[in-house]
């Protein structure tokens, strides 16, 4: 399965998975779980860029669209959610994808930064690329995809202030 | 650690806060042997399990002050300030020591760990030698000689800081003993069930047995994990003590409500914003003795703690007796750090400016103190309750007080709710705001529904309710234009608001386990959590009070009375104190017998207003030369001062605006109808003191507008405001 021929300590397992037309990865050893075809329960009001709740180990878990992080619009039907859990700042949160394709094993000379040109909505989002056999990989850390983040960073827009009650 | 040192630790930490607070009484009542015995078990407690347990240095210390509380139990030595200074230190070195054990397991032998000092001072007050160099105002700020002093800066550490105290917890054995029959109950229907089946015939009463243990367990656990708020109103007396001596503040510290049971994992959550706003309190609400006495007031300050339950929510109060705070000090400060633009200072009301207090980086300490005043005081205190689900606000009258009121939801327990549906989405409304369910039938869709501007309104018995559409204040897609059907009005009141909310259909009511939301969630203020439904499926739990707000529904009577209770405002400043109230604004042209020209505006206070009609003048009738109108089955006497009805004449197309009003007279009120011009608005107004050279009616502000009261109105008290609206015509 690997291109490479460095030993499995330069290696690094990624879960990849698409959104739209591009694959993205995550390290395996940053996911909890992967949950299958499921759908958020919408919030009302919430930021965009939240998709919904789901119920995960007896707790309620808020999902991301990565969708629209990207860009892209939203889908109506059920996706996967990755439980991605944030040690440092005791945050666990979900991301919904289009699918979730396998795992590959990346050498860690494959990586490079993200390129200088990006955008700053995708710089905050993307920790860099690397080359796997399907093509180009955009890998992710989920430390910068905290909801909490995002909603400090204010690239993706806030919470809606909602209509009021009598206006019609 | 072994499990014996273990136990050890918990259990001496224990006698110590049952120490603590016996010093602190025993400071008032000097003569109490009972107090003294009690001290004395604690620290005899301690010596008696160090011996074999091998900690030399923790018995040296015991010892020392077993003898000390040894000749004062028998009246060797008398209780001073001194004494209970020393104890306390005591208290503070032998809590150190534990907490050096229970973090490292040893009692620590660096030569920082020495209590030579305080063995020497405890020895001293034995031999009934004063030492006056205890004066705690030397608080440690110089390197002093002074031991007393010393230690008293080591005193918060270990007070606040030991884990042990937050890990165990002391349950009845009742409770337990219950727990373990209902357990077997659980399991023996479970055998039952497990050889059933589903079609056997006594399924459903299985199905029943098992409901009924669990909710019993439930409650069995629930019950074990509550726990007194007196717990932890315990270390406060000390705390007041020894703040006040620091501060130079003469201050009581009362309780009430401290059997108000909290949960065990809520209560730690309260600990310490809990003692941030006593702090705060104390430092920056009580005044110095001096000023105390310029203003009028007793020169002990109050600081008062009150718990107790609302709204399915636990309240905890920190009210002080001191001198409130300076909306224009909290603005002009907010300014200079930039939180609000003038343009938004302009524009805040006085309740919100106080809340600008919980903004990160504000404080309006004149000085930075060593007790608060470091500007991570309060907004610490708001991030503390709000990572439980609560929040806090406060209240202040300047010269008068602060109230800081902190809201714990029951986040951990079960809660009964009604499940609704709006907008294709289930959500939650806690049974506890919920008032009555009304529904609403198709064919009376258009005629129950009043339109009042761009308000919408419900004829609810005899009073008019708000209507606040879910759907249309979530953004959600209102299916109620689309399939045109009846609907449900949730009539619901929360935080002084009373509304109907209307929603597409209700479900069952169900137990709900209320799950906390992540922060970006809690950010849209208007969930308080989630829940898993019997059926899988989530639904968001409705804050009913935050929707209220957001629908912009009016309190019906605000809560101005919270503050008062206690602090009663003195008597000369009665003048000063502002009589806000909101009032009715209706435009009229003649007062009594005298013409006052066009577009004076007359007022009446909104609580003595019942409703406000638009009625035809065909409607109105006449008997015995009286204009009377046919309401509600009754007849109701029509006022015409300002001759509107006599200017219209017969002209049956014409509409006239009648304010229903209660008019005090010799009985009971009676209710009548002022016909009016047109109603011009509804708002906070202040009454200004009656000057009767200057003017013979009363008059009031209103939006910066000289405003006429009306004459018979205008003394009414008021009942209890009901829910009004009005029709700006």
């Amino acid at each position: 399965m690997s291109p490479t021929e460095a030993t499995p300590v330069d290696m690094l397992m990624m879960c990849s998975f698409r959104a739209g037309p591009g694959l993205f990865g995550i390290d395996t050893t940053q996911i909890r779980e992967v949950l299958g075809a499921i759908t958020p329960q919408p919030v009302p009001l919430a930021p965009e860029y939240i998709e919904g709740v789901v119920p995960y180990r007896g707790n309620v878990l808020t999902t991301l669209s990565f969708r629209f992080l990207l860009g892209l619009e939203k889908r109506a039907r059920a996706s996967c959610v990755l439980v991605l859990d944030d040690e440092e700042n005791e945050e666990r949160f979900g991301l919904v994808v289009d699918e979730v394709q396998g795992v590959a094993s990346v050498g860690r000379d494959s990586l490079e930064p993200n390129p200088a040109t990006l955008d700053a909505r995708s710089v905050a989002l993307f920790d860099g690329t690397c080359r796997t056999p399907s093509g180009l990989m955009v890998r992710l850390d989920p430390q910068r995809l905290r909801p909490s983040r995002l909603a400090e960073s204010g690239l993706f827009g806030s919470a809606q202030r909602g209509g009021k009650g009598e206006v019609r | 650690m072994d499990d014996l040192t273990n136990e050890f630790v918990a259990e001496s930490q224990d006698g110590l806060e049952r120490m603590e607070l016996c010093l602190t009484e025993l400071e008032k009542r000097p003569g109490d042997a009972e107090l003294v015995s009690e001290i004395f078990r604690a620290v005899h407690t301690i010596k008696g399990a160090t011996g074999f347990l091998g900690f030399t240095r923790l018995q040296a210390l015991a010892h020392t002050g077993e003898g000390l509380l040894a000749s004062l139990r028998d009246g060797r030595i008398a209780v001073s300030a001194e004494l209970i200074s020393g104890l306390l230190a005591l208290m503070d070195g032998l809590r150190a020591i534990l907490l050096l054990i229970e973090t490292t397991g040893t009692e620590g032998e660096r030569s920082s760990d020495d209590d030579a000092e305080l063995l020497a001072l405890l020895a001293k007050l034995k031999a009934g030698e004063a030492a006056p160099e205890l004066d705690l105002r030397s608080n440690g700020d110089t390197p002093s000689r002074n031991p007393g002093a010393d230690f008293r800066v080591a005193a918060p550490i270990p007070a606040e800081a030991s884990p042990n105290q937050h890990r165990t917890l002391r349950i009845d054995v009742e409770v337990l003993n219950r727990m373990m029959n209902q357990v077997g109950e659980l399991v023996l229907t479970r055998n039952h069930i497990l050889q059933s089946s589903p079609a056997a015939e006594n399924f459903s009463e299985l199905a029943r047995r098992l409901n009924n243990v669990t909710v019993e367990l439930r409650q069995s656990v629930m019950q074990a994990r509550m726990q007194p708020v007196g717990h932890v109103f315990g270390k406060f007396p000390r705390m007041i003590r020894d703040l006040g001596k620091t501060c130079g503040r003469q201050v009581r510290i009362e309780f009430e409500g401290q059997e108000t049971g909290l949960d065990k994992g809520l209560l730690e959550a309260i600990r310490d914003p809990l003692t941030h706003a006593v702090r705060n309190a104390v430092d920056h609400g009580i005044e110095p003795p001096e000023e105390r006495v310029k203003a009028g007031k007793p020169v002990e300050g109050v600081v008062r703690l009150r718990a107790f339950q609302r709204d399915g929510a636990v309240v905890i109060e920190v009210k002080d007796d001191g001198a409130g705070i300076s909306t224009e000090r909290v603005l002009a400060k907010a300014m200079e750090r930039g939180l609000v633009t003038p343009e938004q200072a302009a524009a805040m009301t006085e309740r919100e400016t106080l809340q600008l207090i919980f903004v990160a980086g504000f404080s309006t300490a004149k000085e930075v103190t060593n007790v608060s005043g470091r500007g991570v005081g309060m907004d610490v205190v708001r991030a503390n309750l709000e990572r439980v689900g609560g929040n806090v606000e406060v209240e202040s009258r300047l010269g008068l007080g602060t109230t800081v009121r902190m809201r714990v939801p029951l986040t951990l327990a079960i809660v009964s709710a009604l499940v609704v549906r709006s907008g294709g989405q289930a959500f939650v409304l806690p049974q506890n705001s919920l008032v009555e369910l009304v529904y609403v039938p198709m064919r009376d869709r258009k005629s129950a529904v009043e339109q009042v501007g761009s308000a919408e309104l419900y004829r609810l018995r005899e009073s008019l309710l708000p209507l606040v559409w879910l759907s249309r204040l979530l953004g959600l897609e209102a299916q109620d234009c689309a399939e045109p059907r009846g609907f449900y009005i949730a009539v619901v009141e929360a935080g002084g608001r009373r509304f109907g909310l209307v929603v597409d259909d209700l479900k069952a009511p169900e137990e709900i386990v209320v799950k906390p939301l992540s922060g970006v969630l809690r950010e849209i203020g208007i969930f308080s959590g989630a829940t898993v439904l019997g059926n899988g499926g989530l639904a968001l739990i409705l804050d009913v009070a935050a929707l209220g707000t957001r629908a912009g529904v009016r309190p019906a009577a605000e809560s101005a009375a919270e503050l008062d209770g206690t602090i009663e405002p003195a008597r000369g400043d009665a003048a000063q104190i502002e009589l806000e109230s909101a009032m009715v604004i209706y435009e009229s042209w003649k007062r009594g017998s005298g013409e006052i020209g066009r577009g004076s505006r007359m007022a009446m206070p909104l609580s003595a207003v019942e409703r406000i009609e638009r009625v035809p003048l065909s409607a109105i009738e006449y008997a015995d030369g009286r204009a009377v109108l046919q309401y509600g089955g009754d007849m109701l006497p029509l006022e015409d001062e300002d001759e509107v009805l006599t200017e219209a004449g017969k002209d049956s197309d014409a509409m006239a605006t009648i304010v229903i009003c209660l008019r005090p007279g010799a009985g009971a009120p009676r209710r009548v109808g002022m016909v009016v011009r047109r109603v011009l608005d509804v708002s906070p107004g202040t009454l200004l003191p009656e000057d009767p050279e200057l003017c013979s009616a009363q008059i009031a502000m209103v939006k910066d507008r000289v405003t006429t009261m009306h004459r018979v109105i205008a003394a009414h008290p008021g009942p209890p405001t009901m829910a009004i609206l009005l029709e700006v015509a």
